[in-house]
């Protein structure tokens, strides 16, 4: 541990803070993205960064990083103001940054992505190693030598982490590192973290929305709103609904909190506001020490708002799990098999979704999910099997078969295959519809603007204007614009691949709601999550996903950890 | 950070390219933009002066030939239409994400097939040229779509297959004009025959509107501000563009949102090179050759097009401007190398001044990245045995 002090001592003395901002603020037009921030980040502490969708925590630690310039304010580290105009001015001062959207070449293999940037000879045989070393270290299993496209999201993420680790940098930026990642990875990294940043005294900047992982991992808190520091605190003096009740200004309901507390939501709990953090103690990962006591409740009475069910839908979270086969399925996935590369990553995979049922598709990133997301969204073919939409078999083939049957798809990686960064947030609202905004041949800007600005104002879209590309929106912002446009399609099947990745406690609350009313519309709903909160939350079946087959279908009322678990593992209940 | 721009490929080349999207960096592009065009014209000026010209007579043939009255006036839009043709077809192709680049063989076909209705079929009147003119676009849209059906069978690179399809068109039209029984010119006499078509019947030809010495404005040119104008208005204004334009900018996302990808694709690549063919019609229909088809006739039409469309980033009005200024050069430039200049220096003008148009956008932007000269080289290699120890 030798070197361990010699660098301690090389570092500033702890009592300076590693990092020392001082009335940032940036604008952009009239949008305020970060407004006379302040904040100090000591020597082995995670700090915690906490704040709505476009609250400008992004924004804040692009400026930090030299991506983005500020208009005013100063950067210090240690007792030095320091200039950082771009990256590498960064990576001089010893910042790196984990990005909240990915960053990676996709013909490239993870050490080629992980070296990227390096100067000098390239040695492979040393870059997999250093890889190897610092996936150990930190608990991020992956293979050094495959190929980045052949990932699956959380692979990615590791790999981004990696990326990142290697550096070695002594302030460390997670921009909400752990959304693709299970439960289990994310408490072992932040275990790791933990003990690294303590015995070098490094510092971590954490963004999360998820309460629970802030909770358990950071030191301190400090939560942004609308660009302002609006509370600051140690973790251990402040509790989750508090911390939700500063970030939206409001209280948020039980459920929603739950999913980002990362808690089964439990009847009988007392309501939002006063729950005390009993389960999210620091340190250990909450779902599992918290089985569920007791099945969740029935869905909610349903707003009054909600359309009326047409006289055919069953009603909504009655388990139709094998007494439903008097009513045609709306969705019907039989015997679906996709090999890729002599891999079968789906296979025989089969299940039905009656209308107004939610059907929760559970089980550990990376066990077919994202195939079956990309089979579901036209983009490849099964080597064998079939869709059913209400009956009628799918012509998968035909490009927009899928939607034209009239299956709405929330795509798991939105970034990627959810929206055109380039184009206009009216645009991307409209992409799929094109032809419902034109008149004689040509797109009505007008028609254009009046849907846009609908959507916009339904799904509480913050962006500066209609007409800025998406790409100048803030990540959870980004994430609006897909559901607001699959959601708005009034389709009959919705498939939503992690929904609530990326959104604030507001928006969860706001998307459970969504998609309970399009289930008691009589939407089939089809809920691929890796959280089982969410899963428990909402859906009325449960099909568990191990290594791309269907181990097992319950009733969410049978549904316990135990039984989930073993399913999870492979094992048929 | 990565950016995309209307006109790039797939992967790393879409990122590269993405650097010379439009974008606004205030005054900075513009000024540099000025800087970089009036270095063009000193450098220009010192390699003549090196080469044994007189700069200043230079300027001054190059004016005398495009823009000193209306006869030179009238050359300059005559090389304007078949550039402005080609570079709205390769606006159109590259908003769609591929690069087609063999515009200079796809106006050698256009002309063949023009060249073919107009000596071969028995026809006459105005049907004759509007038949030459369809029968060229759709033999190079056919040529260029065959790069894209060789991309989706074979996975072929687009922007490999249409220039290398350039050689072959060249081939092509070469053994056309070499065989009687097809486009040979007929013997007269005893004079031997060259590897050239006829000249066109007086119906095939592109007239004019305006009397010399005044200026003369040909149909080809009509036809390609036209084709600019309503290309432009598709582009940006129909469900079509908008298809278009969310598969250049994002494949997957457009695949997702139902576009049939294949189709669009290859769509947008018959129109590159149906517009291209259209711009051979034209060279062989109007007054800016002999009328005959020739192998040499594309005059590398074909890549100035192409580099019209760069400067334009990929905007079909932008092309008009553009195009007219490479007429400039062009009929200021074959004046020039009469006066005794060698005429490889007007081709090096013109690439320093595309170069001084397309580069300041992306000095910009890669200045602003740089400035204040961060080092790259972080504290990793030292730092990872600490690592190690940090574990034990
Ligand atoms: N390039 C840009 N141009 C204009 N506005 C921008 C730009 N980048 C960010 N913004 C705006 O700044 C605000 C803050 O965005 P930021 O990305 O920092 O939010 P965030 O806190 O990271 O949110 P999220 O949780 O959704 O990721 C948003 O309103 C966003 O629209
Ligand atoms: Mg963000």
């Amino acid at each position: 541990m030798r070197t361990v002090d010699e660098r301690a001592r090389e570092l500033t003395p702890p009592s300076t803070p590693a990092l020392r901002l001082r009335g940032i603020s940036k604008r952009y037009g009239p949008v305020v993205a970060s407004d006379d921030v302040d904040l100090d980040v000591e020597h082995g502490e995670i700090h915690g960064l906490l704040g709505e969708n476009g609250a400008g925590k992004s924004t804040l630690m692009k400026i930090l990083l030299g991506l983005v310039q500020r208009d005013s304010g100063t950067i210090m580290r240690g007792d030095t103001p320091v200039d950082v105009h771009n990256p590498q001015a960064a990576v001089a001062l010893g910042i790196g940054m984990v990005h909240q959207h990915f960053s990676l070449i996709d013909a490239l293999t993870v050490w080629e992505n992980v070296i990227l940037g390096d100067t000098g000879r390239i040695d492979r045989a040393a870059a997999c190693r250093q890889v190897e070393e610092v996936s150990r270290r930190y608990g991020l299993p992956i293979d050094p030598a495959a190929r980045v496209d052949r990932l699956s999201a959380g692979e990615r993420q590791r790999v981004e982490l990696i990326k990142c680790l290697r550096r070695d940098p002594s302030v460390l930026i997670l921009d909400e590192p752990t959304s693709v990642l299970t439960q289990a990875e994310s408490a072992e990294l932040f275990t790791v973290l933990r003990h690294v940043v303590r015995a070098e005294n490094r510092a971590v900047i954490l963004i999360s929305h998820k309460l629970a992982e802030i909770t358990a991992a950071t030191d301190r808190v400090t939560v942004l709103r609308k660009g302002r520091v609006v509370f600051h605190s140690a973790t251990r003096d402040t509790t989750p609904p508090e911390l939700a009740r500063w970030m939206v200004g409001r209280d948020v309901s039980l459920r929603a909190e739950g999913a980002a507390l990362g808690m089964l939501p439990v009847d009988g709990a007392p309501p939002a506001g006063t729950a005390p953090a009993e389960t999210a103690s620091p340190g250990t990962p909450p779902s599992e020490d918290t089985p569920p006591t007791e099945p969740p409740a029935e869905p909610p009475a349903e707003p009054a708002a909600a359309p009326a069910p047409p006289a055919v839908a069953a009603a909504p979270g009655v388990p139709s799990g094998g007494a439903a086969t008097e009513i045609v399925p709306a969705l019907r996935l039989s015997g679906l098999t996709v090999t890729t590369d002599g891999v079968t990553v789906l296979s025989d995979l089969s299940l039905d979704v009656a209308p107004g049922e939610i059907v929760g598709l559970y089980g550990v990133e990376g066990n077919g999910q994202s195939t079956l997301g990309d089979l579901l969204s036209g983009l490849l073919l099964p080597a064998s099997g079939t869709v059913e939409l209400a009956g009628r078999p799918v012509e998968l083939e035909r490009p927009g078969a899928l939607h034209r049957a009239g299956l709405g798809i929330i795509p798991e990686d939105r970034h990627s295959s959810g929206v055109v960064l380039d184009m206009s947030v009216a645009e991307n609202l409209v992409m799929k519809s094109v032809g419902d905004v034109s008149g004689r041949g040509f797109v009505s800007r007008r028609k254009m603007h009046a849907v846009a600005r609908r959507l916009a104002a339904e799904f509480n879209i913050v962006a500066p204007s209609l007409d800025a590309p998406v790409r100048s929106l803030s990540g959870g912002n980004q994430q609006r614009v897909v559901l607001a446009r699959e959601l708005s399609a009034g389709p009959c099947v919705l498939v939503a691949a992690q929904p609530t990745h990326g959104l604030d406690v507001g928006a969860i609350e706001d998307m459970y709601r969504r998609l309970r009313e399009a289930a008691s519309g009589g939407v089939a709903v089809l809920l691929i999550s890796t959280e089982l909160e969410e899963v428990m939350a909402l859906a009325s079946r449960i099909a568990v996903i191990s290594s791309g087959r269907i181990t097992g279908v319950l009733p969410t009322a049978e549904a316990t950890a135990e039984r989930l678990g073993m399913l999870v593992g492979g094992v048929a209940a | 950070m990565t950016a995309t721009s209307p006109g790039a490929p797939s992967g790393t080349g879409r990122r590269l390219l993405g650097l010379l999207a439009p974008r606004t960096y205030g005054w900075q592009t513009p000024a540099a933009t000025a800087v970089a065009v009036l270095a063009a014209l000193a450098l220009s000026s010192a390699l003549i002066a090196v080469t044994g010209g007189s700069p200043s007579a230079s300027v001054q043939a190059l004016y005398q030939g495009s823009m000193a009255d209306w006869t030179a006036w009238t050359s300059t839009l005559l090389y304007t239409a078949p550039l402005l043709l080609v570079a709205v077809g390769a606006c159109v192709s590259a908003r769609s994400g591929l690069f087609n680049i063999g515009q200079e063989g796809q106006v050698l076909i256009g002309a063949l097939a023009a060249a073919w209705v107009g000596l071969r079929l028995a026809i006459t009147g105005p049907a004759l040229l509007v038949l030459m003119l369809l029968a060229a676009a759709l033999a190079a849209g056919a040529w260029a779509g065959l790069s894209s059906l060789m991309h989706r069978l074979r996975g072929v690179n687009v922007v490999v297959s249409t220039m290398l399809m350039t050689f072959v068109a060249q081939q092509v039209v070469a053994y056309a004009v070499n065989m009687p029984w097809l486009l040979q010119e007929s013997r007269v006499g005893n004079a031997p025959v060259s590897p050239q078509s006829n000249p066109m019947p007086p119906s095939g030809l592109l007239g004019s509107f305006g009397e010399y010495p005044g200026l003369q404005v040909n149909g080809g040119l009509i036809l390609a501000v036209g084709a600019a104008v309503l290309v432009a208005v598709a582009i940006t204004r129909t469900p079509w563009g908008f298809r278009l334009t969310m598969l250049g900018r994002n494949p997957l996302a457009a695949k997702h949102a139902g576009v049939r990808v294949n189709a669009l694709g290859g769509a947008a690549l018959a129109i590159s090179g149906a517009l291209a063919g259209l711009a051979g019609a034209v060279l062989l229909a109007s007054p800016v050759g002999v009328n005959r088809l020739q192998p040499g006739m594309a005059m590398n039409i074909g890549w100035d097009g192409l580099l019209v469309a760069l400067v334009a980033r990929n905007r079909p009005l932008a092309a008009v401007p553009v195009a007219l200024l490479f007429g400039v050069l062009r009929s200021g430039g074959g004046f020039l190398a009469a006066t005794g200049v060698p005429s490889f220096l007007v081709d090096v003008v013109k690439a320093l001044l595309v170069l001084a148009f397309v580069a300041p956008p992306v000095v910009v932007a890669l200045a602003r990245r740089r400035r204040s000269g961060g080092r790259t080289a972080g504290p990793r290699q030292e730092a990872a045995p600490v690592a190690e120890e940090a574990i034990a």
